[in-house]
């Protein structure tokens, strides 16, 4: 009997949790269009947010390039298939390795230090201190933070797609002796623009997903420093499951 | 400002916080509100702040039941400053988020009314020590202008004589600037030194009230409980 409780308990709270982010998510496009907007606040945001996850991006970027000319060389050179290598890479990386990769990756980066922070913010009581200085909290704290990430995960995505068909370039090339020329005609030749749209609105969503369960965790979380580390470990968490759910459903639409 | 509140409730799920508070604070004067840890103080604060909504009762301020929160400024316990913005950022703040720049002497003076000098203009919260955070909170407060002034715990965690100069700083603010003044303290000496009138809060019920000078003549056994067991607390 306590066991069915037991499920009964987590499924009303699941139902419960999902039912407050998407009234957080309702809050957020409500609250966008109300006074005030901040501008300088959220340009400033978008700069920090961008030069920060740079490095990162581009580390993400090189080495699955790298590792996916290879992996793809090890498998198609058992049917002397070699010459789709640089298709493959290029394929891989734009619809599927460039964005989810980079979601995962900024949601580890940004996504937790965006928890870390405002639920930090929320313990030492910072929240009310805005709403005493008559401040728009939701606009000052979440507006900026889900703008940036959201019209940041695109230009991630191109550069991740951009750095990651250079890694593979470098080691097809140079290691595995292709012809450059050849190389970057199969990969210019064989990628369409909807290849690559497809991957940057998957990462305009999954930027969408981080920065939503991301503020949603840190403004909502508990008291002390134990409610700080359960928002952070929460929202890299979820936002990685939810990347990943959410991976599937748009692959299916752009399929 | 003269802020009354009637009949004021407020429960958080089934725990009942406030129960019909009646009091008044009273035009330019400092208003002490005492009691033990978890009796409503701070809830009582932010309900008369408009932060939290009570769900029963009324509060008049002036004998309006609307008031622009911009007549108010709060000194929270731990000072609250934005750790990511600097201390002129901080207690610009209002000026600073709407993209004005031209604070500067303002904040100067501000740091100087706290007793501040202008070189920890460009320093983070992290960079200066707990009393100069409580200050520069403090001057975040007045910033603008406010005609209320809150003050939650403004000596917690200082030292005795930090403890002192914020209270003669608060003293000697109210009285300059003519404000009203709410202040939520568990220290006595603090309590007998800034307040005019007190109110003592236990299980979210007004116990005992009247002049802060008669305070440690209180004939309430409650009172005279807590009173006794702070000063147990400050000889042991």
């Amino acid at each position: 009997m306590q066991f069915i409780e037991s499920i009964g308990a987590t499924t009303l709270n699941f139902i419960r949790v999902i039912g407050k982010i998407v009234l957080f998510i309702y809050l957020f496009f409500r609250f966008i269009f109300k006074p005030k907007f901040y501008f300088r606040h959220n340009l400033k945001y978008f700069i920090e947010i961008f030069i920060s996850s740079i490095p990162i991006i581009a580390l993400t970027g090189i080495f699955s390039g790298m590792v996916l000319a290879l992996q793809s060389y090890t498998g198609f050179s058992r049917f002397s298939a070699e010459s789709a290598i640089p298709n493959i890479v290029v394929l891989t990386l734009t619809r599927e390795l460039g964005p989810v990769l980079t979601g995962l990756m900024i949601s580890a980066r940004v996504g937790s230090a965006i928890a870390a922070e405002i639920a930090t913010m929320r313990v030492t009581e910072q929240i009310d201190a805005l709403k005493t200085l008559n401040t728009n909290y939701f606009n000052y704290l979440v507006t900026p933070r889900v703008l940036s990430l959201t019209l940041a995960m695109p230009i991630f995505v191109t550069i991740v797609d951009f750095i990651g068909v250079a890694g593979g370039y470098l080691v097809s090339v140079y290691r595995l002796g292709f012809n450059e020329n050849m190389y970057l005609i199969n990969t210019i030749d064989f990628i369409s623009f909807s290849d690559y749209l497809s991957g940057v609105i998957k990462a305009t969503v999954f930027g969408f997903i981080i920065s939503i369960i991301s503020c949603y965790n840190g403004l909502y979380s508990k008291k002390g420093a134990f409610g700080v580390g359960s928002a952070t470990t929460n929202a890299v968490v979820i936002s990685s499951i939810l990347i990943l759910i959410f991976n599937y459903f748009l692959t299916e639409v752009f399929f | 400002m003269e802020i009354k509140i009637e009949k004021l409730s407020k429960k958080f799920g089934a725990n009942h916080v406030l129960k019909n508070i009646n009091l008044l604070i009273e035009k330019n004067k400092s208003t002490i509100i005492l009691g033990k840890s978890g009796c409503g103080k701070s809830v009582l604060l932010k309900i008369i702040y408009q932060l939290i909504k009570n769900d029963e009762g009324s509060i008049f301020y002036d004998k309006k039941k609307i008031v622009d929160i911009d007549k108010f400024g709060m000194l929270f316990q731990y000072g609250a400053l934005f750790d990511s913005l600097t201390v002129a950022e901080n207690i610009a703040f209002i000026d600073f988020i709407d993209g004005k720049k031209n604070y500067k002497n303002k904040v100067i003076n501000s740091l100087k009314e706290v007793g501040l000098s202008a070189d920890i203009y460009d320093k983070y919260p992290s960079e200066i020590s707990g009393g100069m955070k409580k200050r520069v909170a403090l001057a975040r407060a007045l910033f603008k202008n406010p005609k209320v002034i809150f003050l939650d715990e403004p000596t917690t965690g200082l030292d005795p004589i930090n403890s002192d100069m914020i209270n003669e700083l608060i003293i000697r603010i109210i009285k300059k600037k003519k404000m009203t003044a709410v202040t939520i303290t568990h220290d006595i000496q603090s309590a007998l030194k800034t307040g005019d009138n007190y109110f003592f809060l236990n299980n979210g019920v007004v116990e005992d009230s009247g002049k802060c000078n008669l305070m440690l003549k209180s004939k309430n056994k409650l009172m005279n409980e807590f009173l006794l067991g702070v000063k147990k607390l400050q000889n042991s």
